[in-house]
């Protein structure tokens, strides 16, 4: 059984231009946790939030554990939904203690019961020796790991996280969401976690879903969404990619820089373009060539060029080498993939696979 | 990887989320305490419509009741003023220049919202009189001859008076910003090339609008409202008009159409706060405050402190010692000693009780009534509950004995339960100062993430179990401090007490009033002097909280 | 009515039959003799300041040691004002007002209802509302007070008509129109020369740049202190005056042939209609009429007595001296709206 069913989700705030999300289904099966990323605005957290019952949704239907929790004529309030949620302040209540917090949640248990379960949950987030100090005496991550144990404490069937990192520094970041994994994953914990930092979204989420404007563009596995990009948008925003225009011919894909042996099913002349990553691009010095370089960004073990094509596109190529060119050089740039492509007509993918030289 | 940080999280923070449906049960909450609060409006409704087109006509062609409307206004405009620059001035001196004491100022200049604005006026006249003053017989005495010394009567006796005793509403707002504002702010518009001054025109006073004008609100809508303190000082006002056909004639459809006309104005004021205020929001950043630098006042050091030592004098030393004095003439004399003890069925000690459990009692009503109000207001911010908010803000500008018949008729035909007992004097103050617990239960909540709402309903908690165990406890000192307030303005309230009171129901405010009104000011003086000492406990309690309905700041 | 066991309702009988075989045989019998059975709660509005009403209750107790009696004063017309609003739930058992407009304006609202205290046959007719709904308690003469370091007897006004001399300009202080012994003073004269004569004499005071207080204390106080040299009083607003030791004098006006003689006022009181205890109303309105209810009003506030023969304060100049307009103040106070037509068209404050 799935722990998270959403169908045909729909939710417009009066006053917005489109609707916050726009009739999404998606699944999450049990002990997984999914990644919700897109941009401010995209509608990840008010998915979350109409998981959660913080929203009521105008159509669709939740399910939670195959129960359902919102359709057109039910709606449960969050506290029955039996769900637990990371806020992405941590909002954690300022009058109660850390371990005030985590058994806020465990009313239901008797004392002795609860008590035993803060200590064991607060020794698993490694917060048992300050279970008594208040939330303003707690460190950036210290707060981080109470609420994370104080919504798990409930062992709720589905774990919402708000982006939970985003109040914390760069390098506790980097270290929380480790930390945050391994104690999902040492649970068995199923969640669903928002965040606008694709890396992040990488990192954390056994499968992605990639929100645009209230639409859901693609969901699947990290590797899914980073090399099959089904839509234009996803492979700009996971890839940091340049998008190089071309059109199909029979040989694949002319483009300012040269054919790209990649056929395509598209009649001739179609305008595509293809999403090019930095280490997919190369150059070579040549003052006949058709760029220029703009800059060189310093990457420590390699360098990163920024060339401007004749047509004023521009593209960024990684160089492994030691050796620098520097910036004002003339050069000829070439694609140098090795592998297939990503290709968009209309802003969909369109497949193709590269044909070997 | 350098995506542009999104601002939902702001979003979130500041409560600005859409929501698309009202809980019903919070509206219908609010809806209850709109409908509580209308209770004289309709009063004037009905009044103002069964007197008749006569009565409008009469009314309304009337040069003297235009004469009024432009005093009232004269007097609003100037009090307001005059508060504003007081308020604001004394503020800045006290907490951002090094002031000689300013320490003990910033507690001394806070103390005269404790005294009924009454009371002070018949200190001062009892001062400053032209010819049968303390003062001017003083001076006639050393130099002889009659020495010419301003006047405390007509408009500007009355707008001295009443900013004597208001401007504390805007010190203590003001003065809130002040402290809480980042020293960074100001140092950048410095960095920007602004010299001080423009730095004050410029960023200060625009960080203090929000606290600003909800200080002028209530000093223009008091002012509005005001009756005893003006009649006392000889400038006749719009309520003065209201009380003329309440007085002789019994025409209550008269007064009710010239209340509505306060109404009007109110409305007005409350609108013209709104645009004041603007849609700017002043969020605290929580991290890194520091103290701006106080200024040096160099050679203006002891003229600024002759100015506000004047200031506290006289709105507070000298009316503090004058009511001492007279107490004290009256303890010593047998026969005023016992008038000050004798009161009805009951004794000194019953009506000071008497004044402390009504207080209390309407400011705890008032706190609870305002919660469904504040929390409808800024947790679904839109027209209708922005509206309902307002709604219970225009009482203030009612005449204390409006409100009091409204209840009176109200009272004794539908709750003859309640009518004839204090319950219907503690809903008369409930009533006035609904709107010092609104604003007061609006800013608290306004500076409690919601998220810590919506956790609590994760955990398990239902909507009314979030109220009382997480949203209630966190904003309790905000909402403490409007208790406060409203204990502190119903413990002085006087016409509402006069006339709902059940028969043998005597407070501190009616006994000084039994007094004075006869011209007995030794014999008024002791019940005076424990009305203010009473009232200091709540404020000290005001000015630890240091932010009483610190708007947004 | 107040509820009474059997055995009190039994006593009540006989003495109810008692009193009527001593009421057949001697008219004069005193309710005194009753005070024991008359019990419960009595509540007053007073419009009558509670220093002044205080004492008479604290006497009224000492001989009715079974009436709980319940006070809230306030000024008369916010009473009255409450008065109206409760007439379907009355809360008051007796009304007192100090000046005649309150109470005939309680009469005609149907406020009050009829008692006819044991001293009517001895009080003057005027002193009795009409359908017995009130009745007077004591007179308040209208006079002239002033500042006697300011002006001497000789040069202060003798007539409440000099007033409007252009020599006392910016110099008096008077009550105003919500002042009910103004609007009695207004109402007498109107009787007397006529809505016209009336209105330009109120014309003439403000042309004189009278000011106008609220209440008469201030009136008092302002020319005890010497900020007026002339106010136009109660007289025992200059009794009270010259107690605190100020330099103050009185004239009685208009005694002179051809003037309008010296204008008074009656306070008054009355039971309040749906009263639950009309017997101790009674009983307190009779008590106020008795001997020593008005000596303790002419003790206390240096009034003049309605009823004859009871002794003044000593310093209180005594009526008998003066003449007295020639009108029945009851019949010239009924028609309250011309009274106020006349105020109103004057501008009077």
């Amino acid at each position: 059984m799935n722990a998270l069913d959403i169908l045909q989700l729909c939710k417009h705030y009066p006053g917005g231009a489109y609707p916050a999300v726009d009739n999404i289904s998606l699944s999450l099966p049990d002990g997984e946790i999914l990644a919700l990323v897109g941009p401010s605005g995209c509608g990840k957290t008010t998915t979350l939030r109409l998981v959660a019952g913080l929203e009521r949704p105008d159509n669709g239907e939740i399910r939670i554990n195959g129960e359902v929790v919102a359709s057109n004529h039910l709606f449960v309030p969050p506290e029955k939904r039996g769900v637990g949620m990371v806020f992405q302040e941590h909002a954690l209540f300022p009058h109660l203690t850390a371990a005030g917090n985590v058994a806020f949640g465990l009313q239901k248990e008797s004392r002795s019961k609860s008590q035993e379960k803060v200590r064991a949950i607060l020794s698993l987030v490694g917060l048992e020796n300050l279970a008594e100090r208040y939330p303003h005496e707690l460190s950036g991550g210290e707060r981080q790991r109470v609420a994370l144990a104080r919504a798990l404490a409930p062992e709720p069937v589905l774990l919402l996280m708000d982006e939970p990192f985003s109040s914390l520094d760069a390098d506790l970041r980097l270290e929380m969401r480790e930390q945050v994994r391994g104690i999902l994953k040492a649970m068995r914990a199923t969640a669903v976690f928002v965040t606008h930092d694709q890396e992040e979204a990488l990192y954390m989420g056994d499968r992605l879903a990639v929100f645009q404007r209230g639409h859901l563009e693609q969901v699947g596995a990290p590797e899914e969404i980073f090399h099959a990009s089904q839509t234009r948008f996803v492979a700009e925003f996971m890839g940091n990619s340049d998008f190089l225009p071309g059109q199909a011919c029979a040989a694949g894909i002319r483009t300012e820089i040269g054919v790209l042996p990649q056929p395509l099913g598209l009649p001739e002349g179609t305008p595509v373009e293809i999403a090019l990553r930095a280490d997919d691009v190369d150059f070579e010095p040549d003052t006949q060539g058709n760029a220029v370089i703009v800059e060189r960004l310093f990457r420590g073990a390699h360098n990163v060029y920024r060339l401007k094509l004749d047509s004023g596109q521009r593209l960024h190529v990684m160089h492994p080498h030691i050796q620098i060119t520097q910036a004002g050089t003339r050069a000829r740039a070439f694609i140098n993939a090795g592998h297939s492509l990503a290709v968009f007509h209309n802003g969909r993918a369109v497949s193709g696979e590269i044909r070997p030289k | 990887m350098g995506r542009p940080c999104n601002n939902e999280s702001m979003q979130i923070f500041t409560s600005q989320r859409p929501r698309t449906a009202i809980s019903p049960r919070l509206l219908a909450a609010a809806g209850l305490v709109a409908l509580f609060v209308a209770i004289p409006f309709g009063y004037i409704i009905i009044r103002a419509t069964t007197g008749g087109m006569e009565v409008w006509v009469r009314l309304l062609v009337s040069d003297r009741l235009r004469d009024l409307l432009l005093n009232t206004l004269i007097l609003m405009t100037v009090v307001t003023t005059g508060a504003l620059l007081t308020g604001v001035g004394m503020a800045w001196l006290t907490e951002r220049t090094d002031l000689p004491g300013r320490n003990i100022f910033r507690w001394l200049l806070a103390l005269p919202l404790v005294i009924p604005a009454y009371i002070g006026a018949i200190v001062h006249l009892a001062l400053l009189r032209s010819r049968g003053g303390m003062i001017p017989q003083a001076l006639a005495s050393i130099f002889g001859e009659a020495v010419p010394t301003p006047s405390p009567l007509g408009l500007w006796g009355a707008a001295f008076i009443l900013t004597l005793f208001t401007y504390p509403y805007v010190y203590l707002l003001s003065g809130a910003a002040f402290r809480n504002m980042h020293a960074s702010m100001e140092e950048a518009a410095r960095s920007f090339g602004r010299n001080s001054w423009q730095t004050f025109w410029q960023v200060t006073l625009p960080a203090l609008r929000p606290g600003l004008a909800a200080g002028a609100l209530l000093v223009a809508l008091d002012t509005l409202a005001e009756y005893g303190t003006v009649a006392l000082l000889r400038y006749e006002t719009f309520s003065s008009a209201i009380f003329a056909q309440l007085y002789g004639r019994f025409d209550r459809s008269s007064a009710a159409v010239l209340s509505g006309v306060l109404v009007a104005l109110a409305v007005l004021i409350l609108w013209a706060e709104i645009r004041v205020h603007g849609r700017a929001r002043f969020t605290q950043m929580d991290s890194g405050w520091r103290p701006a630098a106080l200024l040096p006042l160099g050679k203006w050091k002891w003229a600024a402190f002759l100015l506000v030592l004047g200031v506290s004098s006289a709105s507070l030393l000298v009316p503090v010692s004058v009511l001492t004095f007279w107490s004290v003439s009256a303890l010593l004399d047998p026969q005023a000693l016992a008038a000050v003890f004798r009161s009805g069925s009951q004794g000194f000690g019953n009506f000071a009780w008497n004044s402390l459990w009504s207080s209390s009692l309407a400011a705890l009503l008032a706190v609870a009534l305002s919660i469904p109000v504040a929390l409808l207001a800024v947790r679904y911010p839109g027209h209708l509950s922005r509206f309902i908010s307002r709604f219970c803000q225009v009482g203030y500008a009612l005449p204390g004995v409006v409100i009091a018949l409204s209840l009176t008729a109200l009272g004794s035909q539908y709750l003859p339960f309640m009518y004839g007992t204090p319950l219907m004097v503690i809903m008369a103050y409930v009533l006035r100062h609904m709107p010092q617990a609104v604003r007061a239960s609006q800013a608290a909540l306004e500076r409690l993430s919601p998220t810590l709402e919506e956790a609590a309903r994760t955990l398990g908690r239902s909507s009314l179990q979030t109220l009382f165990q997480v949203t209630i406890p966190l904003v309790l000192p905000g909402l403490l401090a409007g208790g406060a307030l409203v204990f502190l303005t119903s413990l002085k309230e006087l016409p509402a007490t006069l006339l709902l009171r059940p028969a043998g129901f005597d407070t501190l405010a009616v006994r000084v009033w039994v007094w004075a009104d006869e011209g007995f000011y030794a014999q008024a003086a002791p019940a005076a002097l424990l009305l203010v000492l009473v009232s200091a406990i709540p404020l000290s309690f005001l000015l630890r909280r240091e932010q009483i309905f610190n708007e947004r700041s | 009515m107040f509820t009474a066991t059997p055995s009190i309702r039994n006593t009540l009988f006989v003495v109810f039959v008692l009193s009527m075989v001593l009421a057949a045989c001697a008219p004069s019998a005193q309710p005194a003799s009753f005070a024991d059975e008359v019990s419960g709660r009595l509540v007053i509005y007073s419009g009558r300041s509670e220093p002044l009403i205080q004492p008479v209750i604290d006497a009224f107790r000492a001989q009715y040691p079974n009436v709980e009696v319940l006070l809230k004063s306030g000024s008369n017309s916010q009473m009255a004002n409450a008065l109206i609003e409760e007439k379907a739930n009355p809360q008051a058992d007796l009304f007192i007002t100090t000046e005649i407009f309150t109470i005939q304006a309680m009469a005609k609202e149907g406020v009050l209802q009829s008692y006819r205290p044991a001293a009517t046959d001895r009080l003057p007719a005027e002193a009795l509302g009409n359908d017995n709904l009130w009745v007077g308690l004591t007179r308040r003469a209208r006079v002239i007070m002033y500042n006697t370091d300011l002006v001497s007897p000789e040069e202060a006004p003798q007539s409440i008509f000099d007033l409007t001399d252009p020599k006392w300009n910016g110099q008096i202080a008077a009550a105003g129109s919500t002042n009910g012994g103004m609007q009695a003073q207004v109402a007498v004269l109107e009787k007397i020369i006529g809505a016209e004569k009336t209105e330009a004499w109120l014309r003439g005071l403000i042309a004189n740049n009278v000011t106008f207080f609220g209440g008469h204390t201030d009136v008092r106080k302002a020319v005890g202190a010497g900020e007026f040299k002339i106010g136009l009083v109660n007289h025992y607003y200059y009794y009270l005056q010259a107690a605190e030791g100020s330099p103050v004098g009185i004239v009685f006006p208009d005694q002179a042939e051809g003037e309008v003689g010296l204008i008074s006022n009656l306070t008054g009181a009355g039971v309040v209609n749906g009263t639950k205890n009309p017997t101790a109303a009674g009983a307190f309105i009779d008590f106020l009429l008795s001997e020593v209810g008005q000596k303790l009003f002419a003790e206390a506030n240096y009034e003049y007595p309605v009823l004859p023969g009871v002794a003044l304060h000593p310093d209180v100049q005594p009526l008998d001296g003066f003449r007295l307009v020639n009108i029945n103040l009851r019949d010239a106070t009924l028609e309250l709206d011309a009274v106020f037509t006349i105020i109103e068209k004057a501008g009077l404050p």
